[in-house]
């Protein structure tokens, strides 16, 4: 076995979390940053993200997803980011004790060089999310082909220039999938409707607008698909309504004839190796719970982008990314200050998701959340007890939504108070 | 006029390649004769040896004296050593039949009694508590457990494959995608002489028809109509690795006027598995999955085995099984024509009971055609076959060492069940032609993201491995494509690309 | 006789539902907008509805078979069928530079397809 590779800050993944990290790893002075990726190039999943849409508020101009990598990466480059490709992290130990501080370990393997081990002074996981297969969502029926996560037949689509149907349903209204409409009409596709389970959309309003309306896709809400039909290739779906009750309305079955069907049913933090390492996941996001430093149960471990919690924006993603790389820079260093308070913030009314999920009173911090059924009207975020609020002209769960917190009134906060809680009020 | 091309001449055709035709392959690889298997398929298994419990049973189920009494203990033990000589996955793991009050209670006397008849060893009824201390999420209502130490999971489709791999390496031929559509005989049809597929004939002294759900079809054919399958569909689900650990044997319930009872499973891959339920059906392969079948199977899951995570459900299944009317085993050497034999209505314990039913049917064969086929030992005989080493499961300095040596073991096709490109090279050398199959040879796609990572790069490995497109990979066979043309394309019609 | 169209915002991620009075091609009045881009996407969808085009093109001989392109700046929406059309004639040759010009002024739109990727040699 060859001897432990070491290095000061790695990264686990080049997507733009990762890549974020790194950059500011970099900038806040650590030394040997290194990111993990496990294709041939950085980027992650934004190289298949063809569309527009990215970084309005990162450089101020909607970019197609590899235009938003390829700057991102030039950062990078000046900031002196190693990347280390075609190499993956298949496993992760539990950190060890390192010079009075805690070390990560893990090992990665690499098709020329094979199986490493590697020690790093700090980890921020960055390995993005995962899509919701169709086995989970119990559909009855047979199990032929054409049936895809709208990621996976993005990447055949866009990356291999392969199609995965001529006939398309689409289950769900999750970002992906309302793009996927859009592509696969564009390339002579035929999308016979998308079918959204609950009585609203759950991808960006937006994208009904220029993914569906301008092409004239239908879409339907409360309505689900229950069963596929085919032996080979899938041939047919039935879709049901669902009633008020949230279950499927008998009777309301009709068939939809198609040879393709892409699930857009939502996202699943990536943490197999979070979990290997021991640390803890936050059962509302599925993620691993962090503070407002980005730090995980494991103090040499920091978690940034979907791997946390799933975000709306990329360029959320990339700012969450920054926090982390910079704590675990400071972390490597041996300067990562934590608050002398510790809070747990709790989910008020109508919040379903919540990051970070713990307060320290460090410093200024901007949390993010996601409501848990749509507000069509002025509401207002409020963080109690009396720390902060913010109204809105409304809330959708398809949007993130931001509230800043100061440290200062953290700080000033009785001894007793240990809970912050964040609600939403309808006005 | 167009002849069929006679594509082989052996002494035994073997029609099917499931655990039956498997086992029965592999028998016959012990002797000199010469012999063929032929499936429909594409891969294997691709039947009822695929969609089950992939349980080794005791064998305390059946009445004495049934076939299935015979063979089922007979079975478990000689799995007890085949899977270190054939190499698939076995977890000696034990099974408890659970009695909720004093009429399922009384069920396990009967079971206990039939038990110890048909030899079982071991078996003993134990308290609710005693259950619980050894399990704690049985669930509290349980009163009384029979158990049977010798029970065993399997990885049902490295066995199946297991068995038919060695036969092969034995001098066994296999055809796939070779459905047969009829038998030859000769003149007066007093023999049967061979059997006729879409591809061709294949002339032979003896046929063995392990068909499973389509035995009784095959035996017709034979003029032979004295029993019919009565295919029953069981449905079930898996759920993710990190809930396998919910029970550590293999528990039943037990059977109740709402069928045979659901059982509850730590599979030897690790995953927990529910199911089946059971419904006879007219149609031989629908294997669909329905919401009421689900729904039974949870709730009765839930009876044994309280607080299983719906929401960790990875994916459903279903099988359909080979049920003969009589309800045993159907295993018999025709008098006329000569030269077929029936191992048929091969259910439940039939995954069990497979390797002793292929014994079986050799020495049923030397003694009933011995004048047709020539059972001579075969010195070359290997018994030991390797399954494809499994990266997930190798130590570090293992996994250092493949890796090292081939840069395919240093590159993860799924992540969920860290399987490499080079398994699924390996696989695909060995016999894979399918996504599935893949799937049945290494894992890709099993795991909790049901190959929405992987399934791209399989069909890409595929293609290049078999010196094909892309195109024309499909999922299961038939026309399951994966995939339905270029991009651009549909843009251009008539244009060349 | 002045008449309401409604829309959906799409400059950005918000989506405001704008409310647009107009006489016939002219525009009365913007409502529901939160900031002034959706005052000029209001304008533009009356007179003429544009958006970014995106789509890829076959590469012969790169380390994809295809490259991500888009229209540099917005196209008319009414003629994204032509444009992809036009666009799935094209077998680019790597190496490919990130904003290069694949195809000038496509279908006279006076929009360039750009790649959106650099796309090197197999």
């Amino acid at each position: 076995m060859s001897g432990l590779r070491r290095v000061d800050v790695a990264i686990i993944g080049a997507g733009p979390a990762g890549v974020a990290a790194g950059v500011a790893a970099r900038k806040e002075g650590a030394e040997k940053v290194v990111v993990f990726e496990r294709d041939w190039e950085p980027g992650g999943i934004l190289q298949q993200c063809i569309h527009p849409g990215f970084g309005l508020h990162t450089f101020g101009e909607e970019l197609t997803g590899p235009e938003y990598m390829h700057r991102y990466l030039e950062r990078a480059r000046e900031a002196g980011v190693e990347f280390d490709l075609n190499t993956m992290v298949f496993q992760m130990d539990k950190p060890v004790s390192s010079d009075g501080r805690k070390a990560a370990r893990f090992w990665v393997m690499n098709p020329s060089r094979g199986i490493e081990q590697v020690e790093a002074k700090s980890v921020v996981l960055a390995m993005g999310c995962r899509e919701r297969p169709a086995g989970a969502l119990g559909i009855a029926g047979s199990r032929p082909s054409g049936v895809y996560t709208a990621g996976a037949a993005q990447r055949f689509v866009n990356m291999e220039g392969l199609m995965p149907g001529r006939k398309v349903a689409i289950m769900g209204t999750g970002d992906i999938g309302l793009i996927m409409a859009r592509r696969m009409v564009l390339e002579g596709a035929d999308v016979v409707g998308v079918f959204e389970i609950m009585p609203w959309v759950s991808g960006l309003r937006r994208n009904i607008a220029q993914c569906l309306d301008d092409f004239h896709i239908p879409y339907y809400l409360n309505q689900s698909v229950c069963e596929l039909h085919g032996k080979g290739r899938l041939e047919g779906v039935t879709v049901v309504e669902i009633g008020a009750d949230r279950k499927p309305v008998s009777g309301s079955e009709k068939f939809v004839s198609c040879d393709t069907l892409l699930l857009a049913v939502g996202l699943i933090p990536e943490n197999e190796l979070s979990r290997m390492a021991g640390i803890e996941i936050e059962p509302g996001t599925g993620g691993p719970l962090v503070n407002e430093l980005m730090q995980t149960s494991e103090e040499c471990v920091f978690a940034a982008g979907n791997v946390v919690v799933v975000y709306d924006l990329v360029d959320f993603v990339s700012r969450e990314g920054e926090r982390a790389g910079a704590s675990a820079a400071r972390y490597a260093m041996g300067r990562l200050v934590k608050g002398d308070r510790e809070f747990k913030i709790v989910p008020g009314d109508n919040i379903r998701i919540i990051s970070p999920q713990i307060l320290t009173a460090s410093e200024d911090v901007t949390v993010y959340l996601r409501v848990g059924s749509p507000v069509e009207g002025k509401c207002r975020l409020r963080a109690d007890p009396g720390l902060s609020s913010q109204n809105l002209r409304y809330a959708r769960p398809g949007e993130m939504n931001e509230i800043k917190l100061r440290a200062d009134k953290l700080k000033a906060l009785a001894p007793d108070v240990t809970n912050v809680a964040i609600g939403l009020e309808v006005l | 006029m167009h002849w069929p091309a006679v594509i082989g001449d052996y002494d035994v055709i073997v029609i099917g390649a499931g655990i039956s035709g498997g086992t029965i392959a592999r028998e016959l690889s012990r002797y000199t004769l010469k012999a063929a298997v032929i499936e429909r398929a594409p891969d294997i298994p691709f039947g009822s040896s695929r969609a089950n419990s992939s349980m080794i049973h005791g064998g305390f189920d059946d009445k004495p004296g049934t076939m299935k009494a015979r063979f089922c203990p007979a079975g478990n033990r000689m799995y007890q050593t085949l899977h270190e000589e054939l190499d698939f996955k076995f977890r000696k793991c034990g099974s408890y039949v659970c009695a909720i009050g004093e009429e399922e209670e009384k069920h396990l006397e009967m079971l206990l009694g039939y038990g110890k008849a048909n030899g079982v060893p071991g078996i003993e009824i134990i308290s609710g508590d005693a259950l619980r201390a050894r399990e704690p999420n049985a669930a509290p209502a349980i009163t009384a457990a029979l158990w049977s130490p010798t029970a065993a999971i399997v990885n049902n489709f490295e066995a199946s494959l297991a068995f038919i791999e060695n036969a092969r390496r034995n001098g066994v031929d296999l055809f796939m995608e070779t459905e047969v559509n009829g038998l030859l005989f000769n003149e007066d049809r007093s023999r049967v002489r061979g059997v006729a597929t879409k591809r061709g004939d294949f002339t032979a002294r003896v046929v063995i028809n392990a068909a499973g759900v389509n035995s009784d079809i095959i035996s017709r054919m034979a003029g032979d109509d004295s029993f019919l399958i009565h295919p029953t569909r069981g449905e079930y689900f898996i759920f993710d690795r990190r809930v396998g650990d919910m029970v550590d044997a293999f528990f039943f319930s037990c059977p109740s006027d709402k069928g045979k009872g659901v059982t509850v499973t730590h599979t030897a891959d690790d995953n927990l598995l529910i199911g089946p339920t059971s419904v006879h059906q007219a149609d031989r392969d629908n294997r669909n999955t329905t919401r009421p079948g689900l729904e039974e199977v949870f709730e009765g899951a839930s009876r044994i085995v309280p607080n299983i995570p719906r929401n960790m459900a990875i994916t459903t299944f279903s099988g359909v099984r080979a049920n003969s009317k009589s309800g045993d085993f159907h295993i018999n050497a025709l008098s006329s024509p000569r030269g077929f034999v029936n191992v048929a209505g091969i259910k439940s314990p039939g995954f069990t009971s497979a390797p002793a039913i292929a014994a079986y049917v050799v020495e049923m064969m030397k003694d009933s055609l011995g004048d047709l086929v020539k059972f001579e030992p075969d010195p070359k005989f290997v018994p030991e076959r390797r399954h494809i080493p499994r990266f997930a499961d190798m130590p570090m300095e293992e996994r250092e060492r493949l890796a090292k040596a081939d840069p395919k073991w240093g590159q993860i096709v799924c992540r969920c069940e860290s399987v490499t490109e080079a398994q699924v090279v390996e696989a695909i050398k060995r016999g894979a032609r399918t996504v599935a199959g893949v799937k049945l040879w290494v894992r890709p796609g099993t795991g909790r993201c049901q190959g929405g990572f992987c399934a791209p790069r399989v069909v890409e490995i595929l293609a290049r491995e078999l010196g094909v497109s892309p195109l024309e990979i499909t999922r299961h066979g038939d026309d399951s494509f994966m995939l339905t043309g270029k991009t651009k394309e549909p843009l251009l019609p008539g244009e060349p690309l | 006789m002045p008449d309401v169209k409604k829309f959906l915002c799409v400059s950005c991620p918000v989506g405001c539902s704008l409310s647009v009075t107009v006489e016939g091609t002219k525009v009365i009045s913007v409502e529901g907008n939160t900031c002034p881009l959706g005052e000029k996407y209001a304008h533009s969808e009356v007179a003429n509805p544009v958006r970014t085009f995106t789509s890829t093109v076959r590469v012969r001989g790169g380390s994809l078979p295809v490259c991500p392109v888009r229209s540099k700046t917005p196209l008319p929406l009414s003629r994204v069928f032509d444009v992809t059309r036009e666009v799935a004639k094209l077998t680019a040759e790597p190496p490919i530079e990130v904003g290069s010009t694949l195809i000038e002024n496509v279908c006279g739109t006076g929009v360039d397809i750009v790649a959106s990727r650099s796309l090197p040699k197999r």
